[in-house]
């Protein structure tokens, strides 16, 4: 039997730009070599800029999204506000840090914007809630080698919204079609300081 | 895993098809087993995987999705509803003994008219699809689907394509799954489709 | 205390009897120092994290803030660092705050190894911790299994065997703050450059009686190299299917509304 990562295979990216970031997913659920469904998003939205990618097993994905909604729909009532990217994060962590000895099957990403600066904020974690800040990009999912290949050759400082499209894009494009367990159709978000833009990517389906 | 369960959904309509053999290692125990249980007057439910787990777990859901329409005079709708079962199967994954149950959640929403079909593992994956297997069946029926199927089709082209299905699970399975039980949802309810199981398909 | 949620436990461990893997978490396969001198304390890390093989993080920060004068020098599991200093921080600024008296290095090594122990080595966490408090310099390594060490110089991690060759070679018992820094950075260096779990820059911390000052990315050794080519793409390089625009603060995304059908139920009566 096969990690429980890559049961049902997927990939997660995201990246700052200049005062915008991207995160996009692939559309893909399999059971190992068997697809499923080509429909099978894997970033969720919590508020008017904080967005959540999360890969790994199916369940946990369904399980760990549901679950936020949850907890940021009670923050929201509690704070009567919208949950900050960065509090999100910090949510996360300590969510997944608490099974520590029990984990979900799941490699989160979280993009956003800061709601009162409107600067760039995206990180990632690990199955245990480490976090991991990056200034650049952040990447996870069976494809996490080859988005790693693409987005340190791809990405530089300072893309604009379209730049930044087109980057993420052709990174995420790119790594999926080497790689057999991620892939059929993207979808890729753009937040910018006052619109998000969401786009399906037209992808192979081999 | 050598069980057959088969889901379609078409212009108005979500087909739910059964294998109608119930097993026991190599042995037949039943020809005409039902492997579906209605959820409320819009949702179908189809289950296979082990023994004993599926009935039990079937008829838990179907408790408690019927006593949600008596409390409450209304019906959930099969997005809820597959949530819901999502839900309970997911808890379950994480107790001592977890059900081993997958299943096809099909049916008609009572307020637009859309019809849906729901694809669930035992692992609790859940995904929305426009056609769906589950077993060894996924192998011989998804790329006939995939080739064949239209968002579009009506419930007519909905049953030659189950039979388009039939006819290769025929050809192909070591084993007599005995027929398939059909059964498809429409904004009126749910009702048992004729299906011819005694055609004879020649071998390649 | 952390209440740890044990119920995904029998799941995942179902599954491991199956054959499956156990996560890779992510870990800080580090070289991390400490080094006494003449008015405090320093301690120094290098600023790589990996998952297996692939590295995951290249700057991230491994010295950690416990109070003012007391830091921690973090390797193993990175989680498990991260949060361990976390709340013991959060267990000692009580603590402080109850008897109103300033935390010391022995007590947060002691709630530390007690944690460990607890867990019997399950939370991997490895580290140094320093720091200067009313009865004077302090710096001690605890391991995850619970056992601590007391010494005027110390090494962890991966990299702690490049790192403790130049200690020993190097070390003297009387050192300036200049010299235990360039001490411990040189350290650290010997750790990025032999250690393949170690990489990237350099991130000091200096505690002496008065003030603490952290250096994050004290050196860079390893900056990126501007690239020659840019390989921004022209605008319509992806296909698209589908585009949809969402303005901020859009009401529509938390309410659905849906018109009814006519056969779909009765009208509700309304009082006129």
């Amino acid at each position: 039997m096969p990690s429980p990562f890559s049961i049902n295979g997927g990939a997660c990216v995201a990246m700052v730009g200049k005062d915008c970031v991207a995160i996009a997913c692939d559309l893909r659920l399999g059971l190992q070599a068997l697809t499923v469904s080509n429909n099978f998003p894997k970033v969720f939205q919590y508020g008017d800029n904080v967005f959540l990618g999360l890969t790994g097993l199916a369940t946990d994905v369904s399980t760990v999204s549901d679950l936020f909604r949850y907890k940021v729909n009670m923050y929201r009532l509690r704070e009567e506000r919208h949950i900050a990217p960065r509090t999100f994060a910090n949510l996360v962590s300590s969510s997944l840090y608490e099974r520590r000895f029990g984990p979900y099957f799941v490699s989160p990403v979280v993009a956003g914007l800061d709601p009162k600066t409107g600067a760039p904020f995206i990180c990632g974690f690990d199955s245990i809630g480490c976090i991991d800040f990056a200034q650049d990009f952040i990447v996870s999912g069976t494809a996490t080698d080859q988005l790693f290949g693409m987005c340190e050759s791809l990405w530089e400082p300072g893309l604009g919204p379209d730049e930044l499209f087109e980057t993420i894009s052709q990174a995420l494009l790119n790594a999926v079609d080497r790689d057999a367990l991620s892939g059929w159709g993207a979808h890729v978000y753009i937040i910018e300081k006052d619109k998000v833009t969401k786009r399906l990517l037209k992808g192979r389906q081999d | 895993m050598p069980e057959v369960l088969l889901g379609i959904t078409g212009k108005d309509f979500t087909l739910i098809a059964a294998s109608k053999a119930a097993m026991r290692g190599a042995t037949i125990l039943k020809a005409a087993d039902d492997k579906t249980r209605q959820l409320n007057k819009h949702t179908l439910m189809a289950f296979s995987g082990e023994a004993g787990d599926t009935v039990q777990f079937a008829e838990y859901i179907q408790a408690n999705a019927q006593l949600y329409s008596m409390r409450n005079e209304t019906d959930l709708s099969p997005s809820a509803l597959a949530h819901f079962v999502r839900g309970e199967l997911a808890s379950s994954l994480r107790s001592r003994k977890p059900y081993n149950v997958n299943l096809l959640l099909g049916g008609v929403d009572p307020i637009t008219h859309q019809p849906s079909l729901y694809w669930l593992d035992y692992l609790a994956s859940l995904a929305p699809v426009p056609y769906a297997a589950h077993g060894y069946a996924q192998y011989y029926c998804l790329s006939l689907l995939d080739k064949h199927h239209q968002p579009d089709i009506t419930l007519e082209r909905g049953m030659e394509l189950l039979t388009l299905c039939a006819d290769e699970l025929k050809r192909r399975l070591p084993i007599d799954f005995k027929g398939l039980i059909v059964k498809a949802v429409t904004k009126d309810g749910i009702k048992e489709m004729p299906f011819d199981n005694d055609k004879v398909v020649k071998g390649t | 205390m952390p209440g740890f949620d044990f119920s995904n436990y029998n799941r995942n461990a179902a599954l491991h009897a199956r054959g499956v893997p156990l996560p890779k978490a992510t870990s800080t396969g580090t070289t991390i120092v400490g080094c006494i001198f003449d008015g405090g304390v320093g301690i120094a890390a290098d600023t790589r994290a990996t998952s297996g093989p692939i590295v995951a993080d290249k700057n991230c920060e491994k010295l950690h803030y416990i109070s003012p004068n007391i830091w921690c020098a973090g390797a193993g599991t990175a989680a498990d660092t991260e949060f361990t200093t976390a709340l013991i921080s959060s267990q000692l600024e009580l603590h402080s705050l109850s008897t109103g008296r300033k935390p010391r290095v022995v007590t947060c090594m002691t709630m530390l190894k007690q944690h460990l122990f607890r867990y019997q080595g399950h939370i991997g966490a490895y580290l140094v911790v320093a720091g200067v408090d009313p009865t004077g310099t302090h710096l001690f390594t605890v391991h995850a299994h619970g056992s601590t060490d007391k010494l005027p110089y110390v090494t962890m991690g991966s990299g702690s065997l490049a790192a403790m060759s130049v200690f020993e070679s190097q070390w003297q018992p009387s050192l300036n703050r200049d010299q235990a820094v360039k001490l411990c950075a040189d350290a650290i260096e010997a750790g990025i450059w032999n250690d393949l779990g170690s990489g990237s820059n350099v991130d000091v911390a200096i505690i002496t009686a008065d003030k603490t000052t952290l250096r994050r990315n004290y050196i860079k050794p390893n900056e990126r190299t501007a690239k020659l080519r840019s390989y921004v793409f022209p605008k319509g390089t992806t296909a698209v299917l589908n585009e949809k625009i969402i303005p901020k603060g859009d009401l529509g995304k938390f309410i659905s509304v849906e018109e009814l059908t006519e056969e779909g139920g009765d009208k509700m009566e309304v009082d006129t």
